[in-house]
């Protein structure tokens, strides 16, 4: 067990953060260049928009990941032993790899977007060259990903006493021997970082064998792949990565508004009844992206989809989010920037779910499919959840160290900034596509580049806000006091 | 109302209930704090109750959209239908630039050579109906045609720097 001032793990959990970040805010203004085209403020041929639609998908999923496999790993290394030189090793092969993107994207002018759907990436008009550097920048990532996976399952399994015990089956099934034997469940964050490791490294290896097949077609054009095949594990993989950083991130909450909210947030068997139910459901609700292959994909799967997809919803708010609600409900919450963005996160989270099950229903998928709506959904949960659950735990990190305390009219005028501005960009996305206007447009029909405008102008009034926490940001750390410890000493003590 | 536009006012609908709930939360923490092992024992019992109604909820939404799958074998247990074939290729649609009214028309859409969408919108701009074009399948996607005019067909998957530009116009009835 590494205490709390382990200075090696901070670096590792900074490493990841700090270059996700920097990342994010690059694809944010690339998101914002091609809404301004889409808006017809911007002139961009479409070769372009397509060459930034690929960097924009590929490199937020990817900075989303860094950011929560780093703050995940250090929140796991306070309790079980994880080696700090793997998960850089991790982290500079996902680095290369995005090195690899950005190359086949910007020199190679490689255009078949972030869900390279077979056969595109080969009947593109990019450089044949760029197609074999994007699979292998996409692989490397994978190979990152997977060792990461890897590190934290085989941790996990050691320190709780393997599957069984890292999934609490005695606590839920044989509560009294389990009790009786004086043994306690694995802590709250344990649980996303299992089901992270065994949803990751079964994702993983789709990916890999799905990279290694078009690599095959890269190099030898005479073999050929079954498309259907290639969507399925294309999708299998691709949504699991995107569904396990919100369920990653999960571990932010149960820490960290516990800290902000001075309460515990406990093991409970309908936690981890929830949370193996996750595990099942992440790895089967992608059929949903296949609705629309109505004769193609076998028709079970649609069924076993959208019932999956329905069922995805109650783990999430029957357990962690109402559990947060609780930790919230008449507590001493001081509403520090941190506690507002980890709080509002939640927000983001369910909303976005919610738009996820409408377009997760068959019928209503026939109206909203590749629509705008589909960027809706995720940008609310990746922006207005995953993105802000980063930023409350940095802001938590900064204030628990810091002398210094934002003012309320600086809080007030972040929150209202970001959130405003976020909503009125998110909302551009729903009313596009509820009025049929599809996704993935270099050029807009009628009324995209209207609702373009409106959008782009809510993503300036929130960068802004984003900009304003970033400097505010900086003005904490500028007067760290020298005692204190990154995390306060009454969680370091329960740790202990 | 078109049917996208219903679920957009269900979606703003739900997220102002949702929106509210988070803000009763919030303004709980100016009453006095209460001891969080009396927040969990009622909290708990709610809870439950929350648990058995979003899992009721969801079957019964399974449930009820069950006979709106728009998957074949409802589809050809209707009898005869015109069948129009439609090829999908980098930047196009080929198929026919008329289609008749009120009769049951199954689109067969394949592709020629990556994977396009199949969208057809109606002279409102509404998305009515839509399916994939994969190469080396075949998706049958059933309409009927209620109104006579122009139609307009959209790719809604990703193909390539000309994605934006395949479209393809057609008439329904005597328009």
């Amino acid at each position: 067990m590494v205490s709390t001032s382990d200075p090696v793990g901070r670096s590792v959990m900074k490493l990841y953060l700090a270059s996700g970040l920097v990342v994010a805010i690059l694809m944010m203004l690339v998101g914002l260049a091609m809404r301004m085209s889409q808006a017809q403020w911007l002139s961009m041929p479409p070769e372009i928009f397509y060459e930034l639609l690929t960097l924009h998908g590929a490199g937020m999923i990817i900075a989303l990941l860094i950011c929560a496999m780093g703050g995940l790993w250090f929140l796991m290394r306070r309790r079980i032993t994880l080696s700090a030189p793997l998960a850089v090793a991790a982290w500079a092969l996902i680095i290369l790899g995005v090195v690899g993107v950005v190359i086949s994207a910007v020199f190679g002018n490689y255009a078949g977007l972030y869900t390279f759907l077979y056969p595109l990436p080969f009947m593109g008009n990019w450089h044949g060259w760029a197609t074999g550097v994007f699979l292998i920048g996409m692989m490397l990532i994978n190979t990152g990903w997977m060792i990461w996976c890897f590190q934290m399952l085989g941790a996990v399994f050691r320190a709780y006493g393997g599957l069984r015990g890292a999934m609490g089956w005695n606590f839920v099934w044989r509560p009294k021997k389990f009790a009786a034997a004086g043994h306690k469940p694995p802590p709250p964050e344990a649980f996303p970082a299992l089901v992270a490791g065994v949803d990751g490294l079964l994702t993983g290896m789709a990916g890999m064998l799905l990279g290694i097949a078009l690599l095959v077609r890269w190099i030898d054009p005479r073999v050929l792949i079954d498309p259907l095949w290639a969507k399925n594990f294309t999708y299998f993989y691709m949504h699991a990565i995107a569904n396990l950083i919100i369920y990653m991130l999960a571990a932010f909450i149960y820490v960290g508004l516990s800290y902000a909210t001075k309460r515990e947030y406990h093991t409970s068997k309908v936690f981890v009844i929830g949370w193996w139910s996750s595990l099942v459901f992440i790895l089967t609700n992608y059929f949903h992206h296949l609705y629309m292959d109505v004769s193609a994909q076998p028709q079970i799967l649609q069924y076993f989809g959208e019932l999956s997809s329905y069922l995805t919803a109650i783990p999430v708010t029957a357990v962690t989010v109402f559990g947060a609600l609780m930790l919230v409900w008449r507590s001493r919450t001081r509403w520090t920037l941190g506690a507002v963005f980890m709080y509002s996160g939640l927000i983001g989270w369910v909303v976005g779910g919610v738009g996820a099950e409408i377009d997760a229903s068959v019928p209503f998928n026939v109206h909203l499919h590749n629509t705008l709506w589909v960027p809706a959904h995720f940008h609310t949960y990746l922006l207005g959840g995953c993105l802000l659950f980063i930023l409350g735990w940095v802001f938590l990190l900064l204030e628990s160290r810091s002398e210094h305390s934002t003012s309320k009219l600086v809080r007030w005028l972040i929150f209202t900034l970001s959130f405003g501005g976020m909503m009125v960009f998110l909302s551009g996305f729903y009313f596009g596509g509820a009025t049929g206007v599809p996704r993935r447009y270099a050029t807009q029909p009628p009324p995209g580049p209207l609702i373009a405008q409106f959008a782009t102008i809510g993503a300036i009034i929130m960068l802004v806000g984003f900009t304003l926490a970033f400097f505010e940001g900086l003005r904490l750390r500028s007067n760290f006091s020298a005692d204190r410890m990154l995390w306060p000493q009454d969680l370091k003590d329960k740790v202990s | 109302m078109a049917a996208a536009s219903k679920l957009l006012l269900m979606f703003l609908f739900l997220t102002a209930g949702i929106g509210s709930v988070f803000l009763a939360v919030v303004l709980s923490t100016r009453h006095p704090v209460e001891d969080q092992t009396e927040i969990h024992h009622r909290g708990y019992a709610i809870r439950w109750k929350w648990f058995l109604f979003v899992t009721l909820f969801l079957l019964s939404a399974f449930v009820s959209t069950l006979p709106f799958f728009p998957y074949l074998p409802s589809v050809t247990a209707q009898g005869p239908a015109l069948r129009v074939p439609v090829i999908a290729q980098q930047f196009t649609f080929i198929m026919p630039s008329h289609v008749p009214l009120q009769q049951r028309i199954v689109f067969e859409v394949t592709s020629r050579d990556v994977n396009h969408n199949f969208g057809i919108y109606n002279s409102k701009g509404e998305l009515i109906a839509q399916t994939q074009a994969m190469p080396g399948y075949v998706n049958d996607l059933e309409v009927t045609f209620r109104k006579s005019g122009r139609y307009t067909v959209r790719c809604l998957e990703y193909c390539g720097v000309g994605h934006a530009l395949m479209e393809k116009e057609f008439t329904v009835g005597g328009y």
